[in-house]
């Protein structure tokens, strides 16, 4: 249950943020193919990963790294923090950055960043389980505003701009079709770190997963069928852009984007805390002899000046991009190597036996 | 007089209600002591030569007297002295070093069971706990009436001795949380635990929460609901009522007494308190960053009244919100202070006086007020008084990141407050599970 | 399980928040008493290319609202409100104006920088409306601020749905103009307006926009049409025939599209559902319905012919089509397609009921 409204969450604190604009941008037409593309290959992959977890039970994939060998252990494990650091960076800065354009456009950004990355790295101090209640409790705060807010952004649609339907594979290769992939690969990784925790049922994550595809779907189809194809183009967020065109006279707020937006940034503070326990498990492991605590908050220090290096979004967008090599490496290589490892485990365990 | 009589005497002669006083009990002489102000000494005396005279009547030997009177002693002074303090009558014989501890009839110290005074309750049982922890057990005995119930008893304290009682059903109880909750205990049972600071001392809270990890509650009903869900209460003699452990984020929500309604109509109020709480703590960050920070997400009508009613208003919305809040705070802290018949005058003076003269004086603007009013009486839905208290503490937390973030600090600050709430348990019993069997499907 | 121990931490998140509540002076939190919160800004060219903004600013004084004109001129429209901001004891605050007013003159250069901006900054909602000033805007503006019944929000609630609407009046929001700018099948139509004699406003008709420029003006009877297919609910408006007058109180349409060799024909059916308020001399039901139906046909063709003369298909016609024409050829759906469309639309009519009296 836990784990999967855990996944539900930090997956749409990703989705509609910048997973449309990058789609919209990488074909001008049949968006259902890039994004069931793309959805079709979560699928694949959560669903190997956890075949691999499954291999061995109880244990969280650091110490299933370990225990296999050093080498293997610094060629996947070592690649996850780098990982896990770059999200937690690019998140920040970017997330900070869109708060400034969409409503606090007087607000310094290191005050957001402040805010942000203090409130994660608390609740991130606070362990595991303090995470995954805390998704509880904001899922029932939050979720209700936001499939409120979805389904009134219908409210524009004009569904003639489904067609043409017909699409092609060209998108592929494009910069920005790869870069969407950060919304399907962000956040599927935490399940191998749970394990000792939570326990969870495969086929539970598998429909929370499915549960998540109107979500894609509709995260690029709204601005589509709101704006046509050629003017969403030209939107840097066009979710938001769609969102904000929305009309509700009877509320006695004028802005629903607002609570729309800011609920997803609940669940963003929530992602990067997940991300930074996860970042401190694999730093504690290999540092027992300091705090985690400690590492935390160096962590969490650490990011935060990193920030101040990203002097504009062109930089972040630069790093985005970089950072999506490592994304597809850690999409392929962690699930396959999982599912490999554990299957020689078991043919092993099986020889023994004899 | 002997050497038994002068050590006591010397202990404890110079309290004014220490009482000696000499008697014969089945032809022996005895001298009776113990404190006047404990001691029901008129009626004590009566019931004791009445049984002396039965237990004669049947020509028993006199030891059979002793043994039935009370517990038969020999030389132990130290014992004898607190014995006496415990408010039990001494028989001493004269010139030996024997002595019969005693359960004499008590002065009538304690009040009897009175209906509640700070819980409310609707059509519902009307008994409440009272300051004796035997009435109390009793009380819950009778409700449970159960051969399940456990009961142990500790007393606690270096100097004065003070009783705690932990009661639970067997079979229902996480054994664990009672074997860590009487580990506790006896580990610091040098402890004094007079009040709710001290228990939690003792029982290793940390000291800093923010949250009463007791769910207190005066109603015997509540208790033993709670008590058959398999949570644990613990009464400490002299404390007027039951701290229910572990306390849940739930119960600010339902009370026992619901389910005496049909289960809409409880349903609903138990919704009207969700509201409730949501409103204490989000209108007045709401307020303040809408006000200052975020004006575009007003509709532009309610923005042009909320400026036209702020117009003239001399400090930023964070200095009036907090202005006006610790006025609010003040006048609360008063009217429990005041005797009962002042208390509506200050209410009165507080509310309605100052409140409109403010607002004529524009000092704050009239928006404000009725904020205020709305959330202060939403304050109030909240199940428990201590976790309203708590609840209005966070709110300030909400206030001021609101003022600095605006909608975003507000949001900031209720994923602040959920997480910390999240992080709450104990003995491993998360705050948030909606009973202690763990099962997390929260409603609220 | 590791829940890590914070006890040594409280103190420091304590100090933490209060560092972070000294700095909050930093940047500028503004109380709304301290902003200026314009309703409307009006946008006009003058020469060497400066726009010329002018706002209208709600005020309370004393108990009621009252209304002030502001305008200053500006390489940018930003840069005028900031002289006006300058010049002012409030700062202003763009984020509640509700309606964008843009001279014809304007509107007729080309306006897509200025909804661009819009639609950039966020400041300003994209939901604002866009209306076009029939009228010199100087002319305009000081004939409003003399006018006395000139109250808050006023002209906000002209627009507004659940207040002055009526059918009308086109309902084009910026993000819709915007849209326009960008589709290939869509354009938008704005209404025209002037100062009136007696009321305040008066729709003179409405601007028909292509590719953010106003190329056609089409007459308040043909905006209704527009509305009605454009599915704004048309309901109460009172069509006067010559020999009756009545309510329109539904509308319902559907559409058959054809495509052949680059010839799109249009058969629109629209139900219309009417109630009869007044007749005149002899009258019958089914008069009324042929008159009404002619009527109706007759105006909506000389609109379409005149719309695609002028290449701007603000019926959304277009958006029919999609399924037939490829992509890459909708492109050209204005110049080349739409100019060719056939059109063949029929007006079916309800008589829903008569009122409390018979016709025969």
């Amino acid at each position: 249950m836990h784990v999967m409204l855990m996944y539900v969450i930090s997956h749409l604190g990703l989705i509609f943020f910048m997973y449309p604009g990058n789609v919209i941008s990488s074909t001008e037409q049949g968006h259902w193919l890039p994004v069931l593309l793309g959805v079709v290959i979560h699928f694949i992959f959560i669903n190997i990963y956890m075949k691999g977890l499954s291999y061995f039970p109880k244990k969280d994939i650091i110490r299933i790294y370990a225990g296999i060998g050093k080498g293997t252990a610094i060629l996947f494990i070592a690649p996850v923090f780098l990982y896990f650091s770059m999200i937690l960076l690019i998140t920040l800065r970017a997330y900070a950055e869109i708060i400034t354009i969409v409503f606090l456009s007087k607000t310094p950004l290191w005050a957001i960043m402040l805010l942000l990355i203090s409130i994660s790295t608390y609740i991130a101090a606070k362990g595991v389980e303090t995470i995954f209640r805390t998704g509880l409790l904001l899922s029932l705060l939050f979720l209700p505003i936001i499939i409120f807010i979805f389904f009134t952004s219908f409210q524009n649609v004009d569904w003639r701009y489904v067609v043409p339907l017909d699409a092609d594979l060209g998108f592929i290769i494009k910069r920005t079709y790869l870069e969407s992939f950060f919304a399907f690969s962000g956040g599927f990784l935490f399940l191998g770190f749970v394990q000792p925790y939570f326990s969870y049922d495969r086929k539970y994550i598998l429909w929370a997963a499915a549960f998540l595809i109107p979500f894609f779907l509709f995260s690029v189809y709204i601005p589509v069928l709101t704006f046509g194809q050629a003017t969403s183009a030209t939107t840097f967020l066009p979710y938001v852009v769609a969102v904000d065109a929305i009309n509700i006279n009877w509320l006695m707020f004028d802005r629903v984007t607002m609570f729309f937006l800011l609920s997803l940034i609940s669940f963003i503070m929530l992602y990067l805390a997940l991300v930074s326990w996860k970042a401190i498990r694999i730093l504690s492991h290999y540092l027992p002899s300091i705090k985690p605590v400690k590492l935390l908050l160096a962590l969490a220090a650490a990011v935060y000046i990193a920030c101040f290096f990203i002097p504009d979004w062109k930089d972040v967008e630069k790093l985005f991009w970089w950072n999506t090599f490592l994304r597809f490496y850690i999409l392929i290589a962690i699930p396959f190597s999982l599912f490999f490892f554990g299957r020689c485990m078991k043919r092993k365990g099986i020889d023994e036996s004899i | 007089m002997d050497r038994f009589i002068n050590e006591i005497k010397a202990e404890l002669g110079n309290n004014g209600d220490f009482h000696l006083q000499r008697d014969y009990l089945a032809d022996a002489a005895v001298m009776l002591l113990g404190f006047n102000t404990l001691i029901d000494f008129i009626k004590t005396r009566t019931v004791l030569h009445k049984h002396a005279e039965s237990i004669l009547l049947q020509n028993q030997p006199s030891e059979d007297l002793w043994g039935a009177i009370g517990e038969l002693m020999e030389g132990d002074v130290l014992k004898a002295i607190s014995s006496i303090y415990e408010g039990k009558l001494i028989i001493h014989f004269e010139n030996t070093s024997r002595f019969i501890i005693m359960e004499p009839v008590p002065a009538m110290l304690d009040r009897s069971i009175d209906s509640p005074t700070n819980e409310n309750v609707i059509q519902g049982a009307l008994d409440s706990f009272t300051e004796g922890i035997d009435i109390n057990i009793g009380i819950v005995r009778k409700l449970v009436n159960s051969d399940e119930i456990r009961i142990d008893s500790f007393s606690a304290g270096r100097s004065r001795k003070n009783k705690l009682s932990l009661l639970y059903i067997d079979g229902q109880a996480d054994i664990e949380l009672v074997n860590s909750i009487r580990n506790h205990i006896e580990k610091n049972i040098q402890m004094e635990a007079y009040n709710l600071q001290g228990l939690a001392k003792m029982l290793g809270f940390p000291s800093w929460n923010a949250i009463s990890k007791f769910n207190t509650t005066e109603l015997p009903h509540h208790a033993v609901q709670n008590l058959r869900k398999g949570k644990v209460i613990l009464f400490v003699d002299r404390l007027p009522f039951a701290l229910i452990l572990p306390s849940l984020f739930w119960d600010m929500f339902a009370a026992e007494n619901d389910r005496n309604f049909p289960l809409p109509i409880m349903l609903a109020i138990r919704l009207i308190r969700i509201i409730g709480i949501l409103i204490t703590l989000i209108t007045p960050g709401l307020y303040v960053a809408l006000v200052s920070v975020n004006p575009e997400v007003l509709q532009i009508q309610l923005a042009l009244s909320v400026a036209q009613s702020r117009e003239g208003v001399p400090y930023p919305a964070l200095a009036e919100i907090i202005f006006m809040l610790l006025i609010l705070e003040l006048i609360l802290e008063a009217s429990v202070r005041l005797p009962k018949s002042i208390g509506p005058t200050i209410t009165m003076v507080g509310g309605i006086i100052l409140g409109q003269a403010a607002v004529e004086a524009k000092l704050v603007s009239n928006l404000l007020i009725i904020i205020l009013a709305a959330t202060t009486i939403a304050n109030s839905t909240i199940v428990g008084f201590q976790n309203s208290v708590s609840i209005r503490l966070f709110k300030y937390a909400i206030v001021i990141l609101g003022a600095i973030f605006g909608i975003l600090g507000l949001v900031a600050g209720l994923v602040f407050l959920s997480a910390y709430l999240a992080s709450l348990n104990t003995y491993g019993k998360s705050y948030l599970y909606l009973n202690v069997k763990g099962n997390e499907n929260n409603g609220g | 399980m590791n829940p890590y121990n914070l006890k040594s931490k409280a103190p420091i998140t304590v100090c933490l928040l209060l560092t972070v509540m000294i700095l909050t002076g930093c940047w500028d939190i503004r109380d709304i008493n301290h902003r200026t919160l314009p309703v409307v800004l009006g946008i006009s060219t003058i020469e060497d290319d400066q726009y010329k903004v002018f706002l209208k600013i709600p005020e309370p004084v004393e108990g009621s609202m009252e209304v002030k004109i502001v305008s200053a001129t500006g390489e940018t429209i930003s840069h005028a409100v900031d002289v006006i901001s300058r010049n002012m004891e409030t700062s202003v605050d763009l984020l509640h104006v509700k309606v964008i007013m843009i001279e014809r003159k304007t509107a007729e250069e080309g306006m897509k920088d200025i909804i661009a901006g819009f639609m950039r900054s966020r400041e300003v909602s994209s939901k604002a409306l866009v209306t076009i000033c029939d009228q010199n805007m100087d002319e305009f503006f000081s004939k409003l601020s003399e006018s006395k019944n000139l109250k808050g929000t006023n002209m906000f609630d002209y627009f507004e749905k659940n207040a002055g609407w009526n059918p009308e009046i086109a309902l084009t929001r910026i993000w819709e103009v915007y849209r326009s700018i960008h589709s290939y099948t869509r354009d938008v139509a704005i209404p025209l307006i002037v100062t009136g004699d007696t009321t305040t406003y008066e729709q003179v008709g409405s601007a028909v926009i292509k590719n953010g420029k106003m190329v056609e003006q089409i007459s308040n009877d043909e905006t209704l049409l527009f509305n009605a297919f454009n599915d704004e609910s048309t309901h109460g408006q009172i069509e006067v025939l010559n020999h009756a007058s009545v309510m329109i109180i539904g509308n319902s349409m559907n559409h058959h599209t054809d495509l052949t060799d680059k010839q799109p024909v249009l058969q629109s059916r629209i139900n219309l559902k009417v109630v009869v308020l007044e007749t005149r001399g002899k009258t019958s039901s089914d008069m009324i319905k042929k008159e009404l139906s002619h009527l109706l046909s007759s105006r909506f063709s000389s609109m379409l012919a005149n719309l695609q003369e002028s290449e701007a298909d603000i019926l959304g016609l277009g958006q029919l089509y999609r399924t037939k024409i490829d992509r890459n050829e909708l492109k050209n759906w204005r110049s080349v397609y739409y100019p060719n469309l056939k059109s063949d639309i029929q007006f079916q009519i309800d008589i829903q009921n008569e009122g409390y009296l018979r016709t025969t």
